[in-house]
């Protein structure tokens, strides 16, 4: 994966770089925001790491240049101001999502790994969660080469799932997905049908969670990240 | 802060009535005494003048011939002339000699010495009655010759004169006092109610509420004051968003330096190096992440007292519940990674205030019980409201808090005894910090089941006390 990481602050950009070089990725460094646009349209780079704080054109600016130019990469912003305003400026201009400083290293892997995935499986045809993966055309789902028999309703609620992998998904939007399904009795369907789904995923290093009270979590299971 | 004394309102209110109505008690009685004296006067001389004619009717009656004086009265002219529904009435009638020609003898030895013509009047005792009586010197016959007329009252009419005027002198100076006094209320009253409604803005005035003070509306005299207190508010905004600019600034400055802190040592620990390294590196990146953390809570807490300075800020109608279900993936890795089942029960809570404050707040409450409740532990976020009242509680089924610590634990950098984990013992007192701020309160308790820590909020609902909220946060 090739990143684009634009922080003014050399000892940081020097240090998130080594962090995201060893888990096999390629770092560029921008100490500025000015040349961003020309070096995404130049080179093909996977995701883009933009600080706000920047001399010269800040961070949103930066960004509101490179979706000005049709530029669709998926971008994370990094800020030491985290007052709300700010948080809402840097999605509405079209950040995918944000880091507050001082973040720990493993958390910035997992945001990028989480955002290029949610990426990927926004424009592939085949989602994947660990080592599960789902075609979305042919509507099956597989664990490495073994096909995965699932109900049309499992099929819905996997497909759902995997596009919002690694974030809660509240039960109300399952039940969306379920014409006729609402209310307290469809809870008691709604968890049968997860925990019958669960069966048959977790083997493929997912784990389906129920968050109490709130919804289902799918995500994969994070071994010791070393290398690609 | 306390408003000078001059300005107190019941001081200067008394300070007027006391100078307006204190010399009310002396003027009162003195003008009184004065009409007093003023109209008695004439009442008695009008009185005195009914003897006169009495006395006037007796020397009608004298007859001189040839040098001898006699008084030819009747029973009845002597009857009549006796005659008064209220006093007693005595008259004597003295020869030039001095020799009774008629009436009581007593009387005629208070006879003083008279001229031809001439009228006295004299107050006296007769047989033990007090009596006013009018002397008259009448020509009879010859040169030089004065009979003595005499005419005594009792002093009856007199007393009920006086009476009368001092009851009537009493009654005119009460109904001035009385109006006085209450013109003098309401005078006071209606000129210091700009200067109160002026003392009661400033009462008002708060370090979150410090917009000036319209001058127009107090008297002259006080412009000047309230031009100075308006100066101070104006330098106190200034002070309040300079402090805030310094926590921005200082957030910017501490916050890049610590992410280096922190990607670099984790790096560290997660490339191969040698053992002995290890207890090092591992100290080096819990201090990095603790610092991290502290500095999160120190802005926090900054911006919780500079929301408290500053007029306005970001306020919204935030619902807790929203914040719970967007802050869950947040709240959920640190809890998962602790084994524990974090779950959730969240209805609509809305309040008026900040909502990045409200969401550190509900974080800090949640974190706190992930990290005190220990491992495979239920920890449970809850929001509910009602008309007035809106609560978030955080509950556990962990080891929980021994009871003589439950207050103090909001104690700024109190950590409990069995705390553990990088604790800043700053969280519940950003907690408790935030929930005043928003005109609510924060408390501990022994959890539901016996079991653990049930951390509640309470904060007044949007629609009840919006205009309150408002009031206590712009």
């Amino acid at each position: 994966m090739l990143i684009l990481l634009v922080e003014d602050d050399e000892p940081l950009a020097t240090a998130t770089a080594a962090a995201l070089e060893a888990q096999g990725w390629r770092v560029d460094i921008s100490p500025r925001g000015e040349p961003v646009p020309l070096s995404l349209q130049r080179d093909d780079y996977d995701v883009l790491v933009l600080d706000i704080g920047l001399p010269g054109i800040d961070g949103i600016e930066t960004l509101r240049r490179v979706r000005d130019q049709g530029l669709r990469l998926p971008v994370l912003m990094l800020t030491a101001r985290d007052t709300l305003e700010e948080r809402v400026h840097g999605l509405e201009v079209g950040a995918d999502d944000y880091l507050v400083k001082p973040f720990s290293p493993v958390e910035l892997v997992a945001r990028l790994r989480a955002l290029t995935r949610r990426h990927e499986n926004r424009r592939a045809e085949v989602l994947s969660v660990g080592e599960l993966r789902f075609d979305i055309k042919a509507m099956r789902a597989r664990v490495r080469d073994e096909a995965i028999r699932l109900s049309a309703r499992e099929c819905v609620l996997l497909q759902y799932l995997m596009t919002k992998a690694g974030r809660v998904v509240p039960r109300e939007q399952l039940f969306a997905l379920m014409p006729g399904w609402n209310g307290a009795t469809s809870d008691n369907a709604l968890e049968l049908l997860v925990s019958r789904l669960r069966a048959k995923v977790e083997p493929a290093q997912v784990r389906l969670r129920t968050v109490r009270g709130l919804g289902y979590l799918l995500e994969a299971v994070e071994e010791p990240a070393q290398g690609p | 802060m306390n408003a000078p004394g001059w300005l107190a309102r019941g001081g200067l209110q008394r300070t007027l009535l006391a100078w307006l109505i204190l010399p009310l008690l002396v003027l009162v009685p003195l003008s009184a005494a004065v009409v007093y004296r003023l109209a008695v006067r004439p009442a008695l001389d009008g009185l005195d003048r009914a003897l006169t004619d009495t006395a006037v009717a007796l020397t009608g009656i004298l007859v001189v011939r040839g040098g001898e004086v006699s008084l030819p009265l009747s029973e009845q002219t002597m009857h009549a002339l006796r005659a008064d529904l209220v006093d007693q009435v005595a008259f004597a009638v003295g020869n030039p000699r001095g020799d009774l020609l008629g009436g009581d003898e007593t009387l005629l030895l208070q006879k003083p010495p008279l001229l031809p013509g001439q009228w006295l009047f004299f107050d006296t005792q007769l047989r033990g009655q007090a009596m006013r009586v009018a002397a008259y010197g009448a020509d009879c016959g010859g040169t030089g010759q004065v009979c003595s007329i005499l005419v005594a009252e009792s002093l009856g009419k007199r007393q009920d004169a006086e009476r009368a005027v001092a009851l009537a002198a009493l009654a005119a100076a009460t109904m001035l006092a009385a109006s006085l006094c209450l013109l003098s209320l309401l005078a006071v009253r209606r000129g210091l109610r700009p200067l109160q409604r002026a003392s009661e803005e400033i009462a008002s005035r708060s370090l979150q509420r410090l917009e000036p003070i319209a001058p127009d509306a107090v008297p002259h005299e006080a412009a000047s004051f309230v031009h100075a207190l308006n100066d101070l508010f104006a330098r106190l905004r200034v002070a309040a968003s300079a402090q805030r600019a310094f926590v921005e600034d200082a957030a910017h400055q501490l916050r890049t330096p610590l992410a280096t802190l922190l990607v670099e040592s984790s790096q560290l620990l997660s490339r191969p190096h040698a053992a002995e390294l290890q207890p090092t590196l591992t100290r080096l990146h819990a201090a990095a992440e603790r610092g991290a953390h502290l500095t999160q809570q120190l802005l926090t807490l900054a911006r919780a007292e500079g929301a408290r300075l500053e007029a306005g800020g970001p306020q919204a109608d935030v619902d807790l519940a929203a914040i719970g279900l967007d802050a869950a993936n947040e709240w959920l890795r640190p809890s998962l990674a602790a084994n524990q089942d974090l779950g959730f029960d969240l209805q609509p809570a809305r309040v008026w205030g900040q909502a990045l404050l409200l969401r550190e707040m509900m974080g800090n409450l949640v974190h706190n019980a992930i990290q005190h409740a220990g491992h495979d532990v239920r920890v449970t976020v809850r929001t509910r409201s009602d008309a007035h009242t809106v609560t978030v509680e955080v509950e556990d089924d962990g080891q929980g808090v021994p009871g003589d610590e439950l207050d103090r634990v909001w104690d700024r950098f109190r950590r409990g005894s069995s705390a553990m984990g990088s604790g800043t013992g700053l969280g519940l007192a950003i907690v408790r910090d935030i929930a005043r701020l928003h005109g609510g309160e924060a408390s501990l308790h022994p959890g539901t089941a016996g079991r653990g820590v049930l951390a509640r909020v309470t904060l007044p609902a949007a629609g009840a006390t919006r205009g309150q909220a408002v009031n206590k946060l712009s």
